[in-house]
């Protein structure tokens, strides 16, 4: 049971931060952004060059990825999404679509589709009575925590993330209290970019790398986001944790063959059960902006 | 050559039809639909199990599959019933991943990755090869026409009216006594049911199907051609589905113009290709090649003229 518990842990840890960028993302932005998981394969890839390649430390890979990965997301937002600001709901949504195959496919024109793992020192697990944990666990879920913290005191405590707040809740109320609303756009689509990055950091501690990891995240991903409550971030981290607990209770007692699957039934049945999200304000029926 | 064009041809009927059923859906109805190619998988499983398993005719399973998409795609607009594009777009998502896992790892019932294979055929076998293929083609050929049809009276019928109304503001036909979410429901389950019938026409024209053959870029191309061709115009996505598959086809022979690239970069190459198309065609272009006719344009601006009009 324990086991169970640090594994789902585990899991969230690669779900979590992403799900908060992508939150971050629709909040500031406006539009569910289905690219995310490509950005997470960007990640992934930014984090291989630095620790495969250059032969750099895991820690600043890490790091460089989720800079790399913030720029990309930043560069993307002005080739594509911006030029569309004011345009239909479908338009942002099918291009987030088409963008994210367009990412993941230089992805594999770059690196090819073969399957990469990190540098990374085989360690024998901790083991505490029949507990199992090895310590690429450990260090994947202490780097998501803190990170995590840091951005969600961030958003609570700092003025920009006050500023972040209050242009999410009403764009037009923060333009007009002089709040420099494109500025922070341009810093959520960073911040954003830089949690999904980490999020391919991690994922590529726990699965292959290759450019397709990132498409299989992005159901999890978003179902975190919504089941949390949409625009919400503390939501999303716990949408993470449900969503990843699920998906270990059905890889246990059902096959670990659906574990994709886990996240569209969790999903559907949130939406049924509570459309708003767990940490959602109410709202009668459609989105809450 | 010949019978490459015929190949060709066929299998862009099969995006017709995938298109035409999008064009419901989204189109006309506004609904947003990411899982296309999970309803096509469900056609061409059901259809092919009902042949390869029950013994049934070709004739008796592609209703049947029309059946069961149908009723898959009711399941997934009522789960969704009161939510916008963006949750209605992951569900849909998410339901497509669900059968291509399930179409994987249920290996009694479909053989898993190793693929199906498909004996029963709708046409004679006498036929010989280039007959049988090119009077395949007349099938779909026919298949497509009795859609557009059927979907052209939907949409030119009071039916249509609504679900147009629906797509533009559902307040206007619920004020107006419909009830909205029956129509949404019955676009939608209308759409799922003739993607599920180009599915089983694909399943019975390859005669063997593997989760491999449904993964998100059959969404994407659909998706293309509702775009490019003009959503809301059945015409339009027709000639968009056309020019679609014209691009998809002529970018295979990249690799004679590029030859410093394998097959796995240039398949990558094609999908970029592709994608950028989509989102300049989305920027330049949004209502289409063909935008959505106007019905009766000259009747609606004379009632609404003592709003904005300045002619003297």
């Amino acid at each position: 049971m324990m086991q169970l518990l640090l594994d789902a842990l585990g899991a969230a840890a690669v779900v979590a931060p992403a799900a908060v960028g992508f939150s971050l993302l629709f909040a500031l932005l406006g539009f569910a952004n289905f690219a995310v998981g490509a950005y997470v394969a960007v990640g992934a890839f930014a984090t291989w060059s630095a620790n495969g390649l250059l032969g750099w430390p895991l820690l600043a890979s890490a790091a460089l990825a989720a800079v790399v990965t913030g720029l990309v997301v930043l560069a993307c937002d002005a080739a594509v999404f911006r030029p569309l600001r004011g345009a239909p709901g479908w338009a942002l949504l099918i291009s987030s679509v088409a963008l994210s195959f367009v990412l993941e496919n230089l992805l594999r024109l770059a690196f090819r589709g073969e399957v990469r793992g990190f540098d990374l020192p085989l360690a024998r697990p901790l083991v505490f009575g029949d507990l199992r944990v090895p310590p690429d666990l450990l260090w994947s879920v202490g780097v998501a925590a803190i990170a995590l913290v840091a951005v969600l005191l961030g958003l609570r405590l700092l003025p920009w993330g006050r500023a972040l707040r209050a242009a999410a809740d009403d764009m037009a109320l923060a333009a007009v209290r002089g709040i420099p609303v494109d500025r922070l756009r341009a810093g959520a689509a960073v911040l954003g970019g830089a949690l999904a990055g980490l999020s391919g950091t991690l994922a590529g501690m726990n699965l292959a790398i290759e450019p397709g990891l990132g498409w299989a995240l992005t159901v999890p991903v978003i179902a975190a986001a919504i089941l949390g409550g949409i625009g919400s971030a503390p939501g999303a981290v716990l949408g993470a944790l449900l969503i990843a607990l699920a998906e270990e209770l059905a890889a246990r007692f059902l096959s670990p063959a659906y574990r994709p699957g886990v996240g569209f039934v969790a999903l559907a049945l949130a939406l049924l059960l509570r459309p708003q999200g767990l940490l959602g304000r109410p709202v009668a029926g459609g989105r809450d902006r | 050559m010949t019978s490459y064009l015929i190949a060709i041809a066929t299998s862009a009927g099969f995006y017709v039809l995938l298109a035409l059923a999008l064009n419901l859906q989204w189109g006309m109805t506004g609904l947003v639909n990411f899982g296309v190619a999970g309803l096509y998988a469900l056609g061409a499983y059901a259809s092919a199990l009902a042949t390869e398993r029950l013994g049934l005719p070709v004739a008796l399973a592609l209703p049947l599959a029309a059946a069961v998409g149908a009723l898959a795609a009711l399941g997934l607009a009522g789960l969704s019933a009161r939510l916008s594009g963006d949750y209605l777009a992951i569900v849909t998502l998410g339901f497509a991943e669900l059968v291509r896992l399930a179409a994987m790892n249920e290996d009694w019932l479909t053989r898993g990755t190793r693929g199906m294979g498909i004996a029963t055929r709708p046409l004679p076998d006498w036929l010989g090869r280039e007959a049988y293929a090119l009077a395949y083609l007349g099938l779909v050929l026919l298949a497509v026409l009795l859609a557009y049809w059927a979907l052209e009276r939907i949409r030119r019928a009071p039916f249509g009216r609504v679900l147009r109304a629906v797509r533009e503001d559902p307040l206007v036909p619920a004020t107006l006594g419909r009830d909205v979410q029956g129509f949404r429901l019955r676009a939608f389950a209308l759409g799922g049911a003739l993607m599920a019938v180009s599915g089983s026409l694909y399943a019975h024209w390859v005669l063997s199907i593997s989760p491999d053959h449904f993964q998100t870029p059959v969404t994407i191309v659909t998706w293309m051609a509702v775009v490019i061709g003009g959503a809301g115009n059945n015409r339009g996505l027709v000639l968009g589905a056309a020019l679609v598959i014209a691009v998809l086809e002529g970018t295979r022979f990249l690799g004679g113009v590029l030859p410093g690239l394998d097959a796995e970069r240039l398949s990558a190459l094609r999908i970029v290709l592709i994608g950028v198309l989509l989102i300049a065609a989305i920027r330049l272009r949004p209502q289409g090649l063909l935008p959505e006719p106007r019905i009766r344009a000259a009747e609606l601006s004379a009632t609404a003229a003592p709003q904005g009009d300045h002619r003297p």
